[in-house]
């Protein structure tokens, strides 16, 4: 291999793939059947790359030639960045070379566009079969789908990945029509849906037999962009939440967009990118998959944004005060999953140290459990701590330092 | 009274063992480390595996098998109260039984907890951050972690590497997991040799330092952040950095 081309490539390809959030490895548990690798189904975090996000896969592009010109987009075709492409070969090679390093936990491939989607699509499962039947590598393999790919060559990726994504990019179909016309929105839901459908067969049929072929055993994400387009935080819950009820993915990953392009239609190129609000919207999206929240008790149609300066269970607990305060020995687990401040191991050993004796304010912090937030919702032994009231202004005053910089955010 | 053991698990359940059917004792600390002081006076025991299996199987069952692998995560940390914070938790876990993990509140099982987490922790942490390279005929690498956590690297590396020869060194304690055809074994391992690396070898770690600067988004640094989830303490052997 040419050292100095490779190099060169790695560089072009990592760099027009950093946009793609998604690295986890997590989801699939698989030992090693006589060739390099085991999945763990905890996943593993490999290195953190300067802007603190884990590494855990090695996240590339097939090549970043592309057909589109998506307006949002680093890699469109009037952009006259440095293009590159792997050969199959090349890129199974130094997966496995990786691997064996132990720098990474799988690849995670996606590409731009070169000629047409099944034409891309294909060279994706190349790789994936190169490493699967040539190799026998059993780490852990994301694919990404690009809208429009045939049902066939879908099956074949999603028997041999663990995980498979379709990016949905906007929150909207106006959005996308505007900002990426040459995507239809019907190109993005059919593969989903199909997708989707496989991944419920498959878990389906391993209830029956214990050999059923697995589908994409680490189920299927999506991604969408925010602050490129105008929609408000409610529609990008809504939205979410139509993912993990109609699709049954198993994340939706934010982007925070970066002002890559000089563009009429986008955010100016010196816009920060909106941070705070991704953050939010992820503590959000974790309310919807863990706590048993629902986007519409975390946000209304009214005030359509959610609060930067506190999260987005604190700001529900502010609205519904009335239910609080909640008897720490009586509450049921899920009542104490809705306590700001109280997460799932937290509510676990809640209900673990009830059953050996009550608890009262001085063994919520022998148990290491944060009364930061939570002090204000609680009682114990229907004591609620003195010098606190119950009042929203007196809660959030105490909570939210006077002097916050926040960060400007684009709307 | 403190019970001195020879730094082994096995020597450890001895003072346990001899806490119940001999002398009462206020602590057990590792000979090697022990300092000494005028309150307590201390008594070195040889360890006795016989002793040792009884209280082992006595924690399994009548304790539980989840309390004997806190038991064996807190023994292996670097804490030098480890011993004492054993005795305690352990003189509570054979009065109360299987509950034992559910007395959150009580110091005796949260100091335990504390230790069990942190080994378990950093035996997850270097899952990720060990860093191998090809020196020929093996995989090679170096490791420097806080707590004594080479056992617990041994049944996932020897399976993902299963037809690889690997050598996983802890530098600070001078031992070695070494692996090879699907057996493993941890031996003492003090030399510090100079590797030369081949051309293959510096070539793939110069694309892997290449990936880890591309894959950064320069508008979002957070490089607190980074230091956060990869401390500054295992900086050393990592290639990429």
């Amino acid at each position: 291999m040419d050292a100095g081309n490779s190099l060169k490539k790695l560089r072009i390809l990592a760099d027009a793939a950093k946009y793609d959030v998604s690295c986890s490895s997590s989801g699939v548990e698989r030992k090693n059947k006589g060739g390099l690798g085991n999945s763990r189904d905890f996943g593993i975090c490999h290195s953190w790359s300067s802007d603190g996000r884990c590494i855990s896969l090695l996240k590339i592009l097939m090549t970043n030639k592309c057909i589109y010109n998506c307006t949002y987009c680093v890699n469109r075709c009037t952009s006259d960045h440095e293009r590159a492409s792997f050969e199959p070969l090349e890129l199974a090679n130094l997966t496995y070379e990786f691997y064996r390093r132990n720098y990474i936990e799988g690849l995670f491939i996606s590409s731009a566009v070169e000629k047409s989607p099944d034409d891309t699509m294909e060279k994706i499962a190349e790789v994936i079969s190169l490493l699967r039947n040539t190799y026998h590598f059993n780490g852990y393999i994301h694919a990404k789908i690009i809208p429009g790919t045939s049902p066939l060559l879908l099956e074949q990726i999603g028997s041999l990945a663990d995980r498979v994504s379709v990016n949905i990019e906007l929150p909207s179909r106006e959005s996308l029509q505007q900002l990426a016309p040459q995507k239809k929105p019907e190109a993005i839901v059919s593969p989903m849906h199909y997708l989707s459908n496989k991944v419920l067969e498959s878990r389906d049929n391993k209830r029956y037999y214990s050999h059923a072929p697995k589908f994409a055993p680490a189920g299927q994400t999506t991604q969408m962009i925010i602050g490129a387009s105008h929609e408000n935080d409610y529609r990008i819950l809504k939205a979410t939440q139509k993912m993990y009820d109609r699709f049954y993915l198993k994340r939706v990953y934010f982007s925070a967009y970066m002002p890559v392009v000089d563009s009429s239609l986008l955010p100016a190129l010196s816009t920060l990118p909106p941070l705070q609000r991704e953050h939010r919207l992820y503590e959000a999206d974790w309310l919807l998959r863990f706590y048993h929240f629902r986007a519409e008790e975390l946000i209304d149609q009214k005030s359509p944004l959610l609060d930067l300066e506190v999260d987005p269970k604190l700001a529900w607990a502010l609205r519904n005060i009335a239910i609080f305060p909640l008897e720490i020995n009586k509450a049921s687990y899920e009542e104490l999953l809705r306590i700001p401040g109280i997460g799932i191991i937290s509510a676990k050993k809640i209900m673990h140290q009830r059953k050996v004796s009550a608890i009262r304010h001085e063994h919520l912090l022998k148990m290491g459990i944060s009364l930061k937030r939570a002090r204000f919702f609680i009682t114990c032994l229907g004591k609620y701590e003195k010098d606190l009231h119950l009042d929203p202004q007196f809660i959030r005053d105490s909570l939210v330092p006077p002097h916050e910089n926040n960060q400007l955010s684009f709307l | 009274m403190n019970y001195l053991y020879d730094c082994t698990f096995d020597g450890l359940l001895t003072c346990i063992y001899e806490h119940y059917y001999n002398q009462k004792c206020e602590g057990i600390y590792c000979d090697e480390s022990y300092q000494g002081n005028l309150l307590h006076d201390a008594i070195t025991l040889s360890t006795d595996y016989s002793k040792s299996e009884k209280v082992y199987r006595a924690i399994y069952k009548k304790i539980s098998p989840q309390a004997l692998r806190h038991v064996h995560y807190a023994y292996l940390s670097n804490d030098y109260h480890k011993g004492t914070y054993i005795l305690q938790y352990l003189v509570l876990g054979f009065k109360v039984g299987a509950f034992i993990d559910n007395y959150h509140a009580y110091e005796e099982v949260k100091g335990i907890h504390t230790l069990s987490r942190k080994v378990s922790f950093e035996a997850h942490r270097f899952l990720g951050l060990t860093r191998f390279s090809d020196i020929g005929h093996l995989l090679y690498a170096e490791i420097t972690p806080d707590h004594d956590i080479l056992m617990l690297l041994a049944d996932h590396f020897s399976n993902r590497y299963l037809h690889e020869k690997f050598i996983i060194h802890d530098t600070k304690r001078e031992k070695a997991l070494f692996y090879a055809d699907g057996h493993y074994e941890i031996q003492a391992l003090n030399k510090k040799t100079k590797l030369l690396f081949s051309e293959k070898e510096l070539f793939y770690r110069e694309l892997w330092k290449n990936y880890f600067k591309n894959i950064a988004i320069k508008e979002r640094e957070n490089l607190r952040l980074q230091r956060q989830f990869m401390p500054n303490r295992y900086w050393k052997n990592l290639t990429e950095i």
